[in-house]
């Protein structure tokens, strides 16, 4: 293959064609930063799903006066539960430690003035499914341990309505985002085949002389399927790096606000694991670039029939 | 070189281009294919190089039988036939050295070679001056003879001519045909649809007449137009 001589005829008709080439790159541009825009909302509320599902936690306050042996019961009680699959994990936090994250939370000069600690030890359970918070939570309710006010179950904290229809909204959000990333990404197929196909349309004498003088299909190819790839390529490193930008603003504004809840992520351009395998700009650099190439081979078929 | 046996063609809604069509046309022959808009003189042409298909009939060009070549193979075939159109089908966007260098690129030549024979044969069809012009920038009769040099780099064994000097002006059109005839003498088969009379009537060559898809003259250093002692004779 005449690499120099295929490349040197992509960029040369990108040149003289610069108004469609830049239509073209305008097109992989629009098309993958919606696509990419959409995949970074998903992974963020993924993201934040998760959050939300790890405060989904029992909290058990247990009464100041409670024996050691009390205290190492109900931690038999909560052990047996993890053993049947129903609590994930736990923690204890003894008064000391809970006044320490009270201190860093309130400041120092209210827990100065304290006579005593009023803070109560307590067990942090987290849930092997947050749907069934309600029925490990009742558990305890009753437990002698538990630190009640007479008559209720204040003892036992654990996530409130508002967050269960919080995360059902998300799982609701995230599927519909996987239709809207489908939808998306065939909408990309879709504008940059025909603006491929509009552009190699321009072009049919072109490859018709071609034809003629005897060119083989590969070599009538070739230089379209670089100059897919090319533009392609720049559309989406501009796409990459426009969504890049729009996430870096976006998640700063919402950290400045108060309602971090979901702890949205700052995607860094190049290296991400899980849905960027490869990092946001180089799945899309690739992906552009991939996708129009493909667009070229595709629109190309109908003129290279012998 | 070309052989037609029985060859029909048919458009779609039942157009004929060409019907039983049969023909022989030797190695290092000069043939004009006369005859009206229509006649058949372009399907002719397209078949030969494979651009179209034939209904029924078999096409041997240079000892290939065309019905069996298989697609992949029609690029070499055509790379062994030079081609000259009444509309020079010249890259608009290449230089005169660019065009001719294109049919050289696509043979795979090395470039050491296409610096050396582009220029050869841009000389000879009397365009050294013009090597960096773009074709918008020259005169039909000169596009015509890129057309040509393009047509002949390869040094293919068949040229084939659709019309090269429908285009062009009598004089001009002279020169042309004179590059052709130079050409035909290199031992290439030379084939050249046309409906200029004067050149046909000069050159006295062998003339194919075709009428709706028929061939109704077959004259060794024939005329454009029938003779009419002739006519009786034919029919």
């Amino acid at each position: 293959m005449r690499f120099s001589f295929f490349l040197g005829e992509a960029l040369g008709s990108m040149r003289r064609n610069w108004v469609m080439a830049m239509a073209a790159v305008i097109t992989v541009f629009i098309s993958t930063a919606i696509l990419g825009a959409v995949l970074v909302t998903r992974d963020n509320l993924n993201q934040g799903a998760t959050n939300l599902k790890n405060r989904v936690m029992i909290e058990v306050f247990i009464k100041d006066n409670s024996t050691p042996e009390q205290v190492t019961a109900l931690q038999h009680k909560i052990d047996t539960l993890k053993a049947q699959g129903q609590v994930k994990s736990y923690t204890y936090i003894s008064k000391e430690q809970a006044l320490a994250i009270f201190r860093k939370r309130f400041g120092e000069r209210i827990v100065a003035n304290l006579p005593i600690n009023p803070l109560p030890a307590s067990y942090q359970i987290q849930v092997q499914n947050t749907d069934n918070v309600d029925k490990v939570a009742a558990l305890f309710f009753n437990d002698p341990v538990v630190d009640n006010d007479p008559g209720t179950h204040n003892g036992v904290k654990y996530a409130k309505e508002t967050v269960r229809k919080m995360l059902g909204t998300i799982s609701l959000i995230e599927k519909g985002m996987w239709v809207v990333t489908i939808i998306f990404a065939a909408a990309a197929v879709l504008l940059i085949s025909t603006t491929v196909r509009l552009s190699i349309f321009a072009r049919r004498r072109e490859v018709e002389i071609m034809r003629l003088v005897g060119a083989t299909n590969w070599f009538i190819r070739w230089p379209f399927v670089f100059e897919g790839f090319i533009t392609g390529l720049i559309g989406a490193i501009l796409a990459g790096v426009f969504v890049w930008v729009g996430n870096w603003g976006i998640a700063n504004w919402i950290k400045s606000t108060q309602i971090d809840f979901l702890s949205l992520r700052v995607y860094r351009l190049w290296w991400q694991g899980g849905t960027w395998p490869l990092g946001l700009l180089p799945t899309l650099a690739l992906l552009g670039a991939f996708l129009g190439a493909v667009g070229s081979l595709v629109a190309l078929r109908r003129h290279l029939k012998t | 070189m070309i052989v037609f046996e029985d060859v029909t063609k048919v458009y779609d809604p039942d157009v004929v281009g060409l019907e039983d069509f049969t023909c022989h046309i030797g190695k290092g022959e000069f043939v004009f294919l006369v005859g009206p808009s229509g006649s058949g003189k372009s399907t002719l042409i397209k078949l030969i190089l494979k651009e179209l298909r034939p209904e029924t009939g078999r096409i041997l060009v240079a000892g290939r039988n065309l019905g069996t070549l298989r697609n992949s193979k029609v690029p070499l075939l055509r790379r062994n036939i030079g081609c000259v159109f009444q509309d020079f089908k010249l890259l608009p966007n290449k230089s005169v050295y660019d065009n001719v260098a294109y049919a050289l690129e696509v043979v795979g030549e090395p470039h050491r070679s296409i610096r050396r024979k582009v220029p050869e044969i841009l000389s000879l069809v009397g365009l050294a001056e013009k090597t960096n012009s773009l074709p918008h920038e020259i005169s039909g009769g000169e596009q015509q003879r890129v057309s040509v040099a393009r047509a002949f780099v390869n040094h293919p064994p068949l040229l084939l001519a659709d019309e090269p000097t429908g285009n062009i002006d009598p004089e001009t059109a002279v020169g042309i045909m004179q590059l052709l005839v130079r050409i035909n003498r290199t031992g290439t088969t030379v084939v050249v649809a046309t409906h200029d009379r004067d050149m046909v009537n000069r050159m006295r060559r062998r003339v194919l007449q075709l009428e709706a898809g028929r061939l109704v003259r077959d004259e060794r250093r024939g005329s454009y137009d029938q003779v009419t002692e002739e006519a009786d004779d034919a029919f």
